[in-house]
């Protein structure tokens, strides 16, 4: 729409996004140029060029552990979640009784204020005699709260391809496995990765339920925190970039293939 | 029961020869949502029932002990401390919501008049920085505005201070900012897409019946745009009450909110019987809210974008 707006208003429109845009971006230029300040504080003056925060950072083994945490952790709760999501779609296309139900409870640990969601795992991980940490806590944390970004990412993918392909392949005697590999997992597999990558991102920038759970071990961004709770150190900046730059690759990438799966089932 | 039930019938089906393999529909699909809803239950609902237990019992100087009292709830009401800081956390949250609504519908216009690549490009530079935690988000705000960063530094050199000032961080209006910047995607996405939606031709014949620019959006484009704007508004709000992060960081003492008294309870002071009731309460607040907005609207045109 709007291909007729006037040529004033267009004007102002496009100043206007010049600013939001640099609203945006101006902190994450001031985070990069920072992290190369030879400053023996975090902030200004630039004194001077140097990478040895990165080296600081990268030579110590606790980052590389933070990072090796976040990424197991990742990569386990998106693919729970992506299965959970993908099974729940599927399972969307049928009539069954209770069915409304679905929907509102996939959106429970959306609209569950998300420092309720850490006290409430933290009691339940409490009541249940688990351990907290990594595996026992964060995990079942991680899942909870990606399973419905996962699910709605996946879900209008899925809701638009035509149940008559399946039955077509069903009543041309495939099993209802063989369905999934032959039909719809060839189809849908673009989004699938597409969701996978999303939701490790989510996982790997969750924060506060993790922080409710964790006890002491660190995944990136917990690690982050207790070192600006601790003190404003220099190195900060350099931990913010290293966090950026790895979120941006892998969801950027899982952009992209969402884009390409839209514009293929879509044309 | 039912769920024994179901199993079975999975399991008998998938050992009977293939004339009887299929199951119902009706059965396939609530098998195939089970898992999810199971996993729902036990790690978002059933916790809640703890919550309200826990909310009831006594806490001690050895820690919680399961009498039953509703202690945590009289202080809560008794102590002006926790009226105030709830209703000092609704007021920035609808504040960070307008702000965020007033920064994000002009670029959502913006977006929806680009085409092709260029709509690509510029929605892709809008979703990258969301894609890095809000811890980082957040945090990148200090150097921005603290005592030896960006704001001061070109105060100084500009020459309209001497000396760095320190009073743009650690209050209320950090909040504001960090706030706004760290969740306005939420608030640009769904306007975008509803303002996406709307017919062109009506746009148009609104124009060619001599309609302004300013009644043309008054009168037919907002009115349209409405289901993005209460979306947006509801994901910030909601985002915006539970925030801990950035008033921790950026709010000091004077931006505090109901979060950071809550995980205070839990992390710093130990009473975890008060925790759970301001928890409680912060649920109780929110689900109020959708209440309210979610049956004019509906949560899948919330959540989803649909059409009521």
């Amino acid at each position: 729409m709007m291909p007729t707006l006037s040529l004033s208003w267009s004007m102002l429109l496009r100043t206007y996004a010049v600013l939001f845009y640099a609203f945006l971006y101006v902190p994450i230029v001031v985070l990069v140029v920072l992290s190369f300040n030879d400053s023996p504080t975090m902030g200004f003056p630039f004194l001077g060029f140097t990478t040895k925060w990165y080296a600081h950072i990268l030579s110590g083994d606790e980052l590389a552990g933070a990072i090796t945490n976040s990424v197991t952790i990742g990569t386990a709760s998106a693919f729970i979640s992506t299965a959970l999501a993908l099974l729940t779609s599927l399972g969307l296309r049928h009539q069954f009784p209770l069915k409304g139900f679905v929907f509102p409870m996939i959106l429970v640990p959306i609209i569950m204020p998300s420092i309720v969601s850490g006290v409430l795992l933290l009691i339940f991980i409490g009541f249940a005699g688990l351990p907290y940490g990594l595996w026992s806590a964060v995990l079942p944390a991680h899942v909870t709260c990606v399973l419905p970004f996962a699910f709605l990412t996946l879900h209008p993918q899925i809701a638009r391809f035509d149940p008559a392909l399946e039955e077509a392949a069903m009543d041309l005697g495939a099993k209802p496995l063989e369905v999934f590999t032959r039909v719809l997992f060839p189809i849908i597999r673009p989004a699938l990765i597409a969701t996978l990558l999303f939701s490790f991102t989510i996982s790997f920038d969750e924060f506060i339920r993790t922080l409710f759970v964790i006890s002491g071990q660190r995944t990136v961004p917990i690690y982050l925190w207790v070192l600006i709770i601790e003190r404003v150190a220099p190195f900060l900046p350099a931990i913010g970039v290293v966090l950026l730059a790895i979120s941006m690759v892998i969801a950027g990438t899982g952009f992209v293939l969402s884009q390409r799966t839209s514009s293929e089932t879509n044309p | 029961m039912t769920l024994a039930s179901q199993n079975a019938q999975a399991l008998r089906s998938q050992f009977l020869p293939r004339a009887s393999t299929r199951l119902s529909a009706s059965a396939r699909g609530a098998l195939l949502v089970m898992p999810s809803m199971l996993w729902l239950f036990v790690f978002a609902i059933l916790p809640i029932g703890f919550l309200i237990c826990l909310s009831f019992w006594t806490t001690t100087i050895f820690g919680v002990e399961k009498i039953w009292t509703t202690a945590s709830y009289a202080t809560i009401t008794a102590d002006p401390v926790y009226l105030t800081i709830l209703l000092k956390t609704l007021r920035i949250a609808t504040i960070a919501t307008l702000l965020s609504l007033l920064f994000s519908y002009p670029l959502a216009l913006f977006l929806v008049g680009l085409r092709g690549r260029a709509r690509s490009a510029f929605l892709l530079l809008m979703f990258l920085p969301f894609w890095s935690s809000y811890v980082v988000r957040s945090f990148t705000w200090l150097p921005v505005l603290g005592r030896n960063g960006l704001v001061n530094q070109a105060l100084i050199t500009i020459g309209i201070i001497d000396h760095p000032v320190d009073w743009l961080l650690f209050n209320e209006g950090a909040v504001y900012v960090g706030l706004v910047y760290v969740y306005t995607l939420f608030m640009v996405l769904p306007i975008f897409l509803s303002l996406d939606r709307i017919d062109r031709s009506v746009v148009e014949a609104a124009q060619d019946l001599g309609g302004r620019p300013v009644q043309v959006f008054w009168r037919v484009i907002w009115p349209l745009s409405l289901p993005g704007v209460w979306s947006g508004c509801i994901m910030v709000f909601l985002i915006s009450i539970g925030a801990y992060v950035t008033p921790q960081l950026l709010g000091g003492a004077s931006g505090a909110m109901i979060g950071n008294v809550i995980a205070a309870q839990f992390l710093n002071t130990n009473n975890w019987p008060l925790g759970a009731a301001l928890s409680l309460t912060l649920i109780v607040l929110v689900g109020l809210v959708l209440a309210i907005v979610g049956r004019r609207l509906g949560l899948k045109q919330l959540f989803l974008g649909e059409r009521p």
